[in-house]
């Protein structure tokens, strides 16, 4: 029953208040805490929470001529998404999208695996989709829930050239790829990057910035409506490329090598500009963009020419006779050497124990120096190495650019081997050579190994008589020129007076390069480049002189053999066409 | 005695009958908030399934303002039993994810039956511990509460519902110490919790068994019970490793990611982290009404029960929180002030009961929102959406109401 009284103390009461109100205080303090001190720090966390960052992709700038026409362009191509927590039937939705539009049914699941992220972040399915596919697709728009398309910039070649290995290509960003790029912050995945060519080069320029989109999404990840105190920043598009390839020269050039092994590349000598640059065989520039069959994919990497390998400046080439001016030069530097000097050619020389021949066997007879150029004979050279040493003929080497870059603006260039005392020293032991290097070394052969870009910066050289700038295919501001050469202008008269010779002499190898044009000025050389791995190398370099206009050429012709009857004739095709085409270069294209 | 005489409405205590109702109110606005893009039934709603429950809630607390406080006395130990009966039932049923702690009649909606037994525990706590021959100032006097509610307590234990049973735990020392129990006993009853958690490291075990022995010596019992005292709460600690690892893994991890949040990031760590976000980005005055990040986006989990002070403090933002707090703690402080001045020694202890449940349910929820203690699904009283605990608090305002009445004998 209730009799008994209550028996709290106010001591007791007091204690039970104070427990009381030091648990709530400890509450509203912490409190205090997270809204008052902490409001910076959780506002930001919710709206971190809360905001997806979608940016937008610039479209890639083009890739133009020097007649702004379009080499590289833009395909819109779309990319088909699904969110997966919007499909009903996965399978059949798959099943109705591969046969709507005619993929693989693999290829789709296999992709959706591969891009899964999470429930309701967009799924990519398919890729390189084109408008047909994307309306057929929409025609069944009622059945196919939970799917989205969004465009995607695939790069396309317009032009009826190929130009592959000037061009290079792009890949599309991956975690590999992203984490090897320098400024990788301004890549997404899924983002493309040049890889190689022109697209690498100028990937800076052509590369565009990325806009921004801000989403609401809650907590799933779903999109919930739009947010207004965040703008949205659009993409700035990528910038155009003006090479200074002619489509037409280019085109040519590459007929003329098709079904061919070897290179050909076309300029302007003052300036370096490249006209037109063929490595063949070569391959459709859009062998990169996943728009080609795996059969054509398989026939390139197999082929044992080498398709993927760019010749011009990634091929090592003995250059053979065509850098004899080089020697000549050498020659005409020592103040001993008699200019008009006369040497007998039998077919072969005997230097120590070796018999060293002439590529003509029965010999030149009485050979001089300008002969020795048309006729491209050897002896005469062998006889006069007395003259310089190999170093000396080192240096006339490098100062015509060979043994370093040139510089091209194309990725991976090599730079190829100039022989030096030290070079044979490393190479072979100290005694393990003797002068007879020498020998081979002044007429192109031995050691020496060059790119053809080296070659067509050589050739470009001499025809300017050393003032030329670094060969290129984009022209920018201000290109590097090559450095000053110390010859004086009557050697410069000597050798170019040499040159024609050799397209001109009644026995000058070069005859089959002179198109027979009047008033069409060509000089030339020819090469029979022995090497160990094959047949000869042809080569022949030139530059024709029509008016104002200056054209300068290098012919290769891999395992070809001999440079005046098959690097010649090629050549003379190349001058023929143009001056076909001359009218359709303007003065103001070429300076 | 004049036990059953009418009494008059005017001698209810309104300041702790307000602030219920302003509580209620603030809970239900906020609900409203919730439940604006509300999908689904009626009664899936939280929003009007807390207006639909307020009906047989203001129903209950006003039959009970006129049940005569005799029969509340005399019948405390009956409903004691049929609180244990009613915690027992959901094992008899099919499980609940796992858990037995809703009954359900075959009616649109289970009642929490713990929700229940623990006012009725407290009421025949309160009844034990009123009675005139009880004498305090002996141990054995101590033991039996004890029991009282351990039964109850454990059986909700295994349903398993840890949130509950500590709140049902929590009265037995206030009323003990109402009750004028000594102060030692008091702390011989928190003395093996203290053995348990001190365990876990060597350190503090030790200082631990320092206190330990000081106290048993300085309260002078017998020496065979000091000594079993004294190694028995060691012997705990050394077992309690043993405990933990008996532990279910979720209550594990509920410990765990406490001490240490980042390591669980999308478990109940996730919902410590969101809570803090919605809170801490309130600021002081609140996204305003509806207007919450965190809470209509879905970043805050169990919106309408356990964080709805996480809503609230989003919304509203400190101003608010500091008004409900204060109401809370206003609302408390007057049943103990009650308490006080109450004629009848069961009345008071009733009383100091029910303020401690409440202010359990206070803290425990509250502490939790904003990361001061581990995850328990207790809900916060009068502003939480929930039917039986809704129920139950409107249940201990007509006790408090009732009780609170002093009757010139």
């Amino acid at each position: 029953m209730l009799k008994a009284d209550n028996s709290a103390s106010f001591k007791q009461y007091l204690f039970a208040m104070v427990i009381t109100w030091f648990l709530i205080l400890i509450l509203i303090l912490r409190y205090f805490q997270l809204q008052i001190l902490g409001y910076d720090q959780y506002s930001k966390k919710a709206n971190s929470n809360r905001i997806r960052k979608i940016t937008t992709s610039a479209p890639r700038g083009l890739i133009l001529d020097r007649n702004r026409r379009i080499l590289v362009d833009n395909l819109p191509t779309y990319i088909l998404n699904t969110i997966p927590g919007e499909l009903i039937d996965r399978k059949s939705t798959f099943r109705a999208v591969s046969n709507t539009l005619e993929l693989d049914s693999n290829m789709v699941s296999k992709n959706y695996k591969k891009y899964y992220r999470g429930k309701f972040i967009p799924t990519r399915l398919a890729k390189d989709l084109t408008f047909n596919q994307i309306s057929r697709l929409e025609e069944n728009r009622i059945d196919l829930k939970g799917l989205y398309y969004q465009q995607f910039p695939e790069r396309y070649f317009p032009s009826k050239t190929r130009a592959s290995h000037i061009l290079g290509y792009v890949k599309e960003v991956n975690k590999e790829i992203r984490n090897s790029l320098i400024n990788r912050e301004d890549y997404e995945l899924g983002d493309i990057t040049g890889w190689s060519g022109l697209e690498k080069s100028y990937e800076e320029f052509l590369k565009g910035k990325r806009g921004v989109q801000f989403y609401q999404v809650d907590a799933y990840g779903r999109e919930a409506g739009h947010i207004i105190d965040f703008l949205p920043i659009a993409p700035e598009p990528g910038q155009n490329i003006l090479t200074t390839i002619d489509i037409n020269i280019q085109h040519m050039i590459e007929n003329l090598m098709k079904d061919k092994k070897g290179v050909v590349i076309v300029g302007v000598p003052e300036t370096g500009e490249i006209l037109g640059a063929v490595s063949a065989p070569d391959f459709k520039p859009d062998l990169f963009t996943g728009r080609i069959s795996e059969q054509d994919w398989r026939s390139v990497l197999s082929d044992p020419d080498k398709p993927l390998v760019n010749r011009f400046n990634r091929g090592l080439y003995p250059p053979g006779s065509i850098v004899k001016m080089v020697t000549e030069a050498a020659l005409l530097h020592n103040q001993d050497f008699d200019p008009h000097k006369i040497e007998e050619c039998l077919g072969s020389y005997q230097f120590g124990d070796r018999v060293f021949g002439c590529w003509s066997t029965e010999g030149h007879g009485s050979v001089n120096l300008t002969m020795a150029i048309s006729k491209s004979c050897d002896i005469f050279f062998y006889k006069t190495i007395d003259y310089y040493n190999l170093d000396i003929l080192s240096q006339f080497f490098t100062a015509f650019g060979f043994g370093q870059p040139v510089g091209v603006d194309i990725e991976g260039e090599l730079k190829g081997i100039v022989p030096t005392v030290e070079y044979m020293n490393n190479r072979y032991g100290r005694s393990g050579w003797s002068k007879g290097a020498l020998l081979n070394f002044c007429i192109g052969q031995g050691e020496i190994l060059v790119t053809p870009i080296q070659v067509f910066n050589y050739i470009n050289i001499i025809s300017t008589r050393g003032n030329t700038s670094l060969p290129h295919f984009v022209k920018l501001n201000k290109m590097k020129k090559n450095k000053t050469l110390d010859i004086n202008e009557e050697h410069w008269d000597r050798i170019i007076f040499d040159m024609k010779e050799v397209v001109i002499a009644p026995l000058g190898t070069g005859r089959n390069a002179d198109p027979n044009i009047n008033g069409l000025e060509l000089y030339g050389k020819t090469g029979t480049a022995e090497n160990p791995h094959g047949d000869d190398h042809a080569w022949f370099i030139g530059w024709m002189e029509l008016n104002d206009l200056k054209f300068s050429v290098v012919v290769l012709s891999e395992n070809g053999g001999s440079g005046g009857s098959v690097a010649a004739p090629i050549a003379r095709k190349i001058f023929e066409n143009l001056v076909k085409e001359n009218r359709l270069l303007s003065q103001n294209d070429i300076k | 005695m004049i036990l059953n005489k009418s009494f008059s409405y005017s001698e209810l205590p309104f300041k702790i009958i307000w602030s219920a109702a302003f509580l209620c109110f603030i809970g239900i606005v906020v609900l409203n908030s919730i439940s604006q893009n509300h999908t689904g039934g009626f009664l899936s709603n939280p929003f009007t399934k807390q207006i639909i429950f307020l009906i047989p809630a203001f129903l209950l607390s006003f039959i009970i303002i006129h049940i005569p406080r005799y029969s509340i006395h005399k019948y405390s130990y009956a409903f004691y039993f049929i609180g244990i009966i009613i915690v027992l039932l959901p094992f008899f049923s099919e499980s609940h994810a796992g858990t037995y702690r809703w009954l359900n009649f075959g009616l649109p909606f289970s009642i929490q039956s713990s929700e229940f037994a623990k006012i009725f525990t407290t009421i025949a706590l309160a009844r034990y511990l009123s009675d005139n021959t009880l004498h305090m100032k002996k141990f054995s006097s101590v033991i039996i509460p004890i029991l009282l509610v351990l039964i109850p307590t454990i059986i909700v234990l295994n349903q398993p519902d840890l949130g509950t049973s500590i709140v049902m735990m929590t009265p037995i020392l206030p009323m003990l110490y109402w009750s004028g129990a000594r102060p030692f006993y008091l702390f011989l009853i928190l003395a093996p919790v203290f053995s348990m958690l001190t365990a876990f490291d060597t350190t503090v075990f030790s200082i631990w068994a320092i206190i330990l022995g000081i106290t048993i010596i300085l309260a002078r019992p017998i020496l065979v019970i000091s000594l079993f005292l004294f190694f028995g709460n060691i012997f705990l600690g050394l077992l309690s490793p043993l405990m933990w690892n008996s532990l279910s893994k979720y209550q594990q991890s509920r410990i765990l990611t406490f001490i240490n949040p980042e390591k669980d990031p999308l478990g109940a760590a996730y919902q410590i982290i969101q809570s803090k976000t919605a809170i801490g980005s309130g600021g002081l005055l609140g996204k305003g009404w509806g207007e919450g990040t965190q809470t209509h986006l879905k970043f805050l989990p169990v919106q309408e029960s356990d964080f709805i002070l996480s809503v609230l403090g989003e919304e509203m933002g400190f101003v608010f929180i500091l008004t409900v707090l204060s109401t809370v703690g206003f609302l408390i402080s007057q049943i103990i002030k009650n308490s006080y001045e109450s004629k009848d020694r069961f009345s008071s202890l009733a009383l100091i009961g029910i303020a401690t449940i409440l202010l359990a349910h206070v803290f425990v929820n509250t502490a939790m929102t904003v990361g001061l203690i581990p995850v328990k699904g207790l809900p916060f009283p009068f502003i939480s959406a929930g039917g039986s605990f809704l129920v139950t608090c409107f249940i201990m305002i007509g006790l408090v109401s009732k009780l609170s009445i002093n009757y010139v004998d």
